[in-house]
């Protein structure tokens, strides 16, 4: 227990050292996210000294950008789950690596939720009073007590299961299922619940007609689930372009030092060479003689110099690749640029997805030092995989790569389009049950869509935020949104529309006009604003150090093996060399 | 084993002695230039209005108080008022009576709209005058409508009533089904025997949920520290009642409980000039709200059908 304990420690504290190193971009937007949360910290601290007087807030209407700010994140973390439930519950290996990149968001995105919740106080010094056990906590009559236990559980899930995953791989051992599958499954449900008991928060308020219905729970949802896999898109593919080791065309880098690249010489296979392969995977040692025999037909060695091709990105044959010796990289082209996807060494395999799947291969396999490899065909990777231990490690081990495809990113689109149709359909309904019957308590959605009494400051908001999500969801019905260039552009469409819609469209009406009929409008101030930017530079700076740390490992760049050496210092993003 | 580095960069710490020093000395920099910045963004706490002492930080619920706990309670509060204001306060812990519950019933047919009640309320209850904050809202609807979409809230004739309007305030309706105690995440208000829906300013959190439940628009904030002239403090104090409140909490009507838990009328009931508030014990067969709504055929309960059940009555002359 206690050595696990250091062991864990240890990875944190590599993988968190690096969140201080980076190359010159990395150290701008660093920069510029933690000025911005200076500014956000300075505005918070005169409103801690003066009181909320500084916030555009009233009595009445006594929430304002924070609270809509909170609403929309538990969204984005609740939908987290729309990349874990297509990856466990069907299998979708290309989703597989944008789990972790999701919950890790989800993570952000709590961590922004109890910045908001907190920083809404009047009392911010009496935050004990809500702790369990401690304070006085009305569970389960206030649906606010059960929005802290909810929100902090969901935080502990996803650290829990991106901290494991990231962890086993970072020792290189298969994660152990009963200690993290679970868990993925409470989070699915938890991840509805969260995104429902914020609803459940303006649902269960009788006296305020506009969050009284029962459309607002299924209305979260279906927004959330457009804009999380929204966002989720546009920082895969900032991940995708920072990782990439080298611009495209800059072939000599991928072909290595020695100019022309070489296929590296060859020799059949003999038992020996698995006993070498054993040394290092241990599953391996299992297999009784007869079986490694009939493995070796038709499997060869490759003694290869540092830069030789051991297979090509787009090719269709069907080997896969065991390392003996040296060091292999994977470099994966996308976008017009190299990606390092994986550095691989002894007892590592490479090439069992297209050897398995019979799918084209997925990146381009380099020997980066003087290296022998071990090559099955096909027919004896299913002999090796017919043993359920070797089975286990090297499914497991297929299902930790680092695999930002396009595909992923369609599957992602359809997602979001689906989300969008849904979050487009609910609205009508609620503008049409709000209209059509026309009883007083229409009055807040009248002011909402087209001002009463001569007030009217969120009408222009809402027909932005309405002509976005239209104009979004006409671009995802169509195949335009299949480039990736549309596809970027309706995702911000969608992001901003519904933040808009469900931020301050859904909170700030809701008070106004009070229920006493009085007209009182809300706008931010400065202040407010610049705490908002400050929680929001502070959940990109979370994502970014969390990225940070995750995409080495999830490379094989960092991991227990290196453990003791020089410290490598940068991820693939090319970092600031020492010298 | 090799170390994992690609192409394109070298790997750390080269050349041990040369580098460990100079990049001592610029993460030193780095450092002290980033907790320079982070001081100076937190300068402004150095105007803190009301920062907690470790009594004030430290308090225990008001229901789990002792007696001995609840009388230090009082006296440190009486010292803070005396610190604050420079006149030392009587501040009580006055519990319900027993056998009673109270409730309201507002004449409307007799109401003109005066808003002397309102300001009654302000002086009785030492609420903020700046920003002014008032329990009640009088406001201006025109003849025959009881709906609050037509109501004027700022109508300012020379000279009340008027003709073809009649006049509605409105305060904590004293619910029998409150919603802001429901949703208060920590049990801050809630509702007591005698009927009275009381905070405990020492516990809010300010985070105003129970603002954004209230159909009544009873529930008062304090987004800044309150401030009361030291010649209009009211010093005859209750603790769940009208003793001064601090920067970031919620208040709002408690029917003057310093005063009608030892038997006296609310402020509000005093002052009105044409006797249109009736204030007593429902239990009481023989008190005149009892024989008010025993008698009058027809009183509203307000927003009824939000089954938030008031105790608060409003009926009319017929």
């Amino acid at each position: 227990m206690k050595q696990a304990v250091r062991n864990y420690l240890v990875f944190l504290w590599r993988s968190g050292r690096l969140a201080f190193v980076g190359d010159w971009r990395y150290y701008t937007w660093m920069g510029v996210l933690s000025v911005f949360c200076l500014l956000g910290l300075n505005a918070y601290a005169k409103q801690f000294a003066q009181g909320l007087v500084v916030t555009g807030m009233s009595d009445e209407v006594s929430w304002g950008v924070y609270i809509a700010n909170f609403t929309f994140l538990v969204g984005v973390a609740a939908a987290a789950v729309m990349m874990v439930i297509p990856v466990y519950i069907y299998n979708n290996e290309e989703l597989h690596d944008l789990v972790i990149f999701g919950e890790l968001l989800a993570v952000a995105a709590i961590l922004m939720c109890l910045a908001f919740v907190t920083v809404d106080l009047g009392r911010p010094d009496r935050f004990w009073h809500l702790i369990p056990g401690i304070g006085q906590f009305n569970f389960p009559a206030s649906m606010l007590s059960w929005d802290v236990l909810v929100l902090n559980g969901y935080l502990l899930l996803n650290v829990h299961i991106c901290g494991y995953l990231l962890y086993c791989r970072y020792r290189g051992q298969a994660p152990a299922k009963w200690f993290y599958i679970p868990f993925v499954f409470i989070a699915i449900v938890w991840a509805i619940s969260i995104h429902t008991v914020t609803a459940f928060l303006y649902v269960g308020l009788g006296g305020r007609p506009f969050w009284n219905s029962a459309i607002v729970g299924p209305r979260f949802l279906a927004s959330a689930f457009t804009a999380g896999p929204a966002l989720i898109i546009l920082a895969m593919q900032v991940v995708r372009r920072v990782t990439a080791s080298a611009p495209a065309g800059d072939t000599s880098r991928l072909r290595g030092e020695g100019g022309e690249s070489q296929t590296p010489k060859s020799r059949a296979a003999a038992l020996g060479d698995l006993d070498l392969l054993a040394g290092h995977l241990a599953e391996l040692a299992t297999i009784p003689q007869e079986v490694r025999k009939n493995i070796l037909t038709g499997a060869m060695v490759l003694e290869a110099r540092a830069g030789d091709v051991f297979l090509r990105q787009g090719q269709t044959d069907k080997e896969s690749f065991f390392v003996l010796k040296g060091r292999v990289v994977v470099k994966r082209e996308e976008g017009g640029r190299f990606r390092i996807t994986r550095s691989l060494g002894p007892g590592e395999q490479f090439g069992e997805i297209s050897a398995l799947a019979g799918t084209p291969r997925t990146g381009t396999a380099i020997a980066e030092e003087p290296s022998q490899v071990l090559s099955l065909p096909a027919t004896s990777l299913h002999k090796l995989m017919a043993s359920p231990r070797m089975n286990k490690i090297i499914r497991s081990r297929m299902s930790e790569r680092l695999l930002i495809t396009d595909r992923a990113l369609m599957t992602l689109r359809s997602i979001v389009q689906v989300s969008m149709l849904i979050n487009v359909f609910l609205l009508v309904n609620e503008v049409f049950k709000e209209f059509y019957s026309g009883n007083l308590h229409v009055a807040s959605a009248k002011y909402l869509f087209l001002g009463l009494h001569g007030y009217h400051a969120l009408v222009p908001w809402i027909w932005t935020a309405i002509g976005f999500n239209l104009v979004a969801m006409v671009l995802l019905v169509l195949p335009v949104s299949r480039s990736l260039k549309w596809l970027n552009l309706t995702c911000v469409l969608c992001i901003v529309g519904i933040w808009i819609e469900k931020g301050m469209g859904l909170v700030i009406p809701g008070f106004i006009p009070t229920p006493l009929g009085e007209m009182v409008e809300y706008s931010p101030s400065l202040n407010e604003t610049l705490v908002c930017f400050g929680i929001w530079a502070f959940g990109l700076l979370c994502y970014t150090v969390f990225l940070r740390m995750a995409v080495p490992i999830l490379q094989g760049r960092l991991s227990k093996a290196n453990e003791g050496q020089p410290e490598f210092g940068v991820s693939g993003a090319g970092g600031r060399s020492a010298l | 084993m090799p170390t994992p580095t690609s192409n394109t960069h070298e790997s750390d710490q080269s050349s041990p002695d040369g580098l460990s020093r100079r990049s001592f000395l610029r993460s030193s920099a780095v450092l002290a230039s980033g907790l320079a910045a982070l001081a100076a963004s937190l300068a402004p706490l150095r105007h803190l209005n009301d920062f907690p002492s470790l009594d004030q930080f430290l308090q225990k619920y008001y229901k789990e108080l002792t007696p001995e706990e609840m009388a230090k309670v009082l006296k440190r509060i009486e010292d803070e008022v005396e610190r604050q204001y420079g006149l030392r306060p009587h501040v009580r812990d006055l519990k319900p009576m027993n056998g009673v519950e109270f409730v309201y019933a507002l004449n409307l047919t007799r109401c003109i709209g005066c808003r002397k009640c309102v300001h009654a309320c302000v002086a009785e209850n030492n609420q903020s005058r700046n920003p002014e904050i008032q329990y009640i809202r009088v406001v201006r609807l025109p003849h025959g409508s009881l709906d609050l979409e037509k109501a004027e809230h700022n109508y300012s004739p020379e000279q009340v009533p008027e003709k073809g309007y009649f006049y509605m305030p409105v305060q904590c309706q004293q619910c029998k089904n409150p919603p802001c105690v429901k949703v208060c995440p920590v049990h801050a208000t809630w509702q007591e025997a005698d009927g009275i829906t009381v905070i405990d300013y020492n516990w809010c959190i300010g985070c105003r949920y129970c603002a954004a439940a209230c159909p009544y628009w009873a529930r008062h904030f304090n987004f800044t520290n309150p401030s009361i002239p030291k010649e209009r403090l009211n010093l005859d104090m209750a603790y769940l009642g009208n003793r001064p409140r601090r920067q970031g909490v919620m208040e709002k009507c408690h029917f003057c409980v310093q005063r009608t838990r030892v038997g006296r009328y609310p402020a509000c009931v005093e002052v009105c000039p044409v006797g249109a508030r009736k204030f007593g014990n429902i239990l009481d067969p023989e008190s005149e709200v009892s024989s008010i709504l025993r008698t009058k055929r027809v009183f509203v309960q307000l927003k009824e059908e939000l089954g938030t059940s008031p105790r608060f009555f409003y009926y009319f002359d017929v």
